[in-house]
């Protein structure tokens, strides 16, 4: 399968494409959600409880085809990074009322197991040295820019695929999501991996690591982008637009220009 | 054939019904519902079901699985909308057939059946889409107000009457010797035995039940049920259990409440009214089993969740051996927990068209074997006084569970109909 000389393979959820010029290699494997005991196992590992859909088996890869560097995107990874304690807590918009509404009940005990329950998680990779040297080391977009003119033009995409990592509904008080989408174009590839939270009445939030790579050199930049934005002003800007709010709410594409940008920071690794 | 039939027959081909149909049935559907208690009394046999979530088609593998209705005496534990893409016919097909079949088929309230979640959760937004307005939305939300928050299963056999189905592997099949009660069963859609779980007889005291490691019972489930048949789902979380007599087994869609310690409680609330953001109500709709000690408050600052002292400490003073439940998905299709003193069952394969989960739908058989036992399990049978003590619920007798007979299966290939294709579209994304 040498379509546009891009080697394509499939096999047991798992497909990968090769950069035409035999450098880079993306694979991205996807399976059912786990099963009660693998699930119990990671809880056990990770001291937190996992969130309700659990892609535990999925993964996203970007390998150094020379060297077997490479950048793995995993669940288990994304929620270590995840909170376990009580710091930056959130708490469900009708969190107060019950409060009042239980303080008498002295039969309910503490607060079970406190840990950020959204599973917010600043997950950037899980980086894999094989033989190569050198690390991440701290840049600048001006120095190492994600050429978006050039990912804007219509490049054929030679392969492209979007993987869930995690999901949960935080008991319907809105959604948290961990999910990876890449294009592969002749020249270059992209890799997104998005967290976005909605808690419904208190917080939007998303959390993106970009990861750039142009197949003729041997640098991968990434960018991380953490925005966030009251639900309330959200909503208002939504009204504004007249956009249909639920349906927008549900969308990360169009909440993101939304929101205030609160971390941005690029890095590049060069592999050798 | 009556227009009910014709709505049916309609529906059943996963087509919308007119809106002045619909106003009519609901309208209807209230004035049956309003006759039942908020805890509605079910005779065994009976199949109870978890969430839909507007998955028709695997509604109808459910149906052609289980058996249809008026043959199978049907209970589902709610959360029939929102999520998949056909929450209205899903909903509005069970309601037809609950006013045209009424004592066939039990409905009772999940968390989703609610105006606030509804309009988050996609059914706001599909009424909206197929009617262009929102009133049937809004008729359905009605019906939602009347939907019982419980049902009492009485009569439930203690062992499962023997099958003719064969064994999904024959190296599983286990032989039912004379004196044997089988206690589980798992069958995949074909109807083939999956496992099978006989009850342990020797366990008649029930002070073994305070040690269970050593308890045989525990053994037992070592046997084949780790193993299913791939893509069964098989599930290693159905264990034997032990003790003696038999007892009533509660549904509600999410669990218990610190607010209820009987199900006489549960009859006193007023529910003709939208979920409540807390009380009673609320957590009887939104409450999880957990493995903890008591009662706990979840992390998120609103919802308990109880431990397995809580559910024993419920069942004994009510006379209860099980309670069954939905609201969390589980990847197997069904999880027993507590020393099967609590199931949860989850009826949408594949959620969300993409979790890859087994569905599971649970029958409990008749007992035909005496017809004068079916204690009424009222709650007001006060056997264990201030039971409510964790130290006392080691001691506290175990009613002996139903018989339990689980059948898997999987998606339905035709939901996947209308779906975003499974290869997701190339996209110029940024």
């Amino acid at each position: 399968m040498a379509a546009n000389g891009v080697e394509t393979t499939k096999a047991g959820g798992t497909q990968g494409t090769t950069s035409r010029n035999g450098a880079w290699n993306v694979t991205t494997r996807k399976q059912p959600i786990l099963k009660a005991e693998p699930i119990e196992a990671l809880s056990n590992e990770l001291g937190i409880p996992i969130p309700e859909m659990i892609f535990g088996d999925n993964i996203v890869s970007l390998t150094h085809i020379k060297t077997g560097w490479s950048l793995e995107f995993n669940a288990r990874d994304a929620l270590d990074k995840v909170s376990k304690t009580e710091e930056g807590m959130l708490q469900v918009a009708v969190a107060e009322q019950w409060k009042k509404e239980r303080s008498h009940q002295d039969e309910v005990k503490q607060v079970v197991k406190p840990f950020d329950w959204s599973y917010s998680t600043d997950y950037k990779g899980s980086t894999h040295p094989g033989e190569a040297l050198g690390a991440w080391e701290q840049t600048t977009q001006e120095r190492f820019p994600i050429r978006t003119d050039l990912l804007s033009r219509p490049d054929p995409i030679l392969f492209f695929d979007t993987v869930d990592l995690y999901e949960d509904e935080l008991a319907d008080n809105g959604i948290a999501l961990l999910s990876v989408k890449l294009r592969v174009m002749p020249e270059r590839l992209l890799i997104l991996s998005r967290f976005f939270l909605r808690l419904d009445g208190v917080i939007v939030r998303i959390r993106d690591t970009r990861v750039y790579v142009e197949h003729a050199t041997n640098k991968v930049i990434r960018q991380y982008t953490a925005k966030e934005g009251s639900y309330d002003h959200v909503q208002e800007k939504l009204r504004q637009m007249r956009e249909n709010v639920p349906e927008a709410f549900r969308d990360a594409n169009k909440l993101a220009p939304l929101l205030k940008t609160v971390e941005d920071m690029t890095d590049v690794f060069e592999v050798h | 054939m009556s227009d009910l039939d014709k709505a049916i027959a309609q529906l059943r081909a996963c087509r919308p019904i007119p809106e002045i149909q619909v106003r009519e049935l609901c309208y209807k559907a209230r004035e049956l519902l309003i006759e039942e208690g908020n805890v509605v009394t079910v005779d065994a046999p009976v199949t109870i079901c978890g969430d839909i979530h507007g998955q028709f088609h695997d509604l109808m593998e459910l149906f052609r699985v289980g058996g249809d209705v008026p043959d199978t005496n049907y209970l589902f534990m709610g959360d029939f909308v929102d999520r998949g893409f056909y929450s209205l016919e899903s909903f509005l097909l069970l309601l037809c057939l609950k006013v045209r079949y009424p004592d066939r088929i039990t409905l009772i309230r999940g968390n989703h059946e609610s105006r606030q979640i509804t309009t988050v959760y996609g059914f706001y937004d599909e009424c909206l889409r197929k009617y262009g307005s929102a009133n049937v939305w809004r008729y359905c939300c009605e019906v939602f107000d009347y939907l019982a928050l419980g049902a009492l299963v009485i009569g439930a056999a203690t062992e499962l009457e023997p099958t003719d189905a064969p064994f999904a592997d024959p190296s599983h099949a286990t032989t039912v010797s004379e004196g044997d009660e089988v206690e589980v069963e798992l069958l995949n859609s074909a109807g083939h035995i999956v496992t099978r779980h006989v009850r342990d007889r020797y366990i008649g005291q029930s002070s073994q039940l305070s040690n269970p490691p050593s308890s045989p019972s525990q053994t037992r489930e070592q046997t084949p049920s780790r193993n299913g048949a791939p893509g069964t789902g098989a599930t290693g979380s159905s264990h034997g259990s032990s003790g003696n007599g038999g007892g009533a087994v509660l549904c509600v869609h999410g669990g218990l409440s610190p607010l209820i310690d009987s199900i006489d409680k549960i009859r006193l609330l007023d529910r003709k009214q939208e979920v409540p953001h807390e009380g009673a109500m609320c957590d009887l709709l939104w409450s999880d089993p957990d493995e903890i000690e008591g009662w706990g408050l979840s992390p998120r600052g609103a919802g308990f969740l109880f431990g397995a002292d809580i559910v024993k400490c419920f069942n004994h003073k009510n006379d209860l051996s099980l309670i069954c439940r939905a609201h969390q998905l589980v990847m197997e299709g069904f999880k027993e927990m507590f020393q099967n003193t609590i199931v949860t069952v989850w009826s949408a394969p594949n959620y969300c068209y993409r979790c890859g989960n087994i569905a599971a739908i649970l029958e409990l058989g008749e007992d035909g074997s005496n017809a004068g036992y079916a204690p009424r399990s009222n709650g007001d049978v006060e056997r264990s006084h201030g039971a409510s003590n964790g130290v006392l619920t080691e001691r506290m007798d175990k009613l002996k569970g139903p018989g339990r007979r689980y059948r898997v299966f999987e998606a339905a290939p035709q939901d996947s109909r209308g779906m975003p294709a499974k290869k997701p579209v190339a996209d110029y994304f940024l």
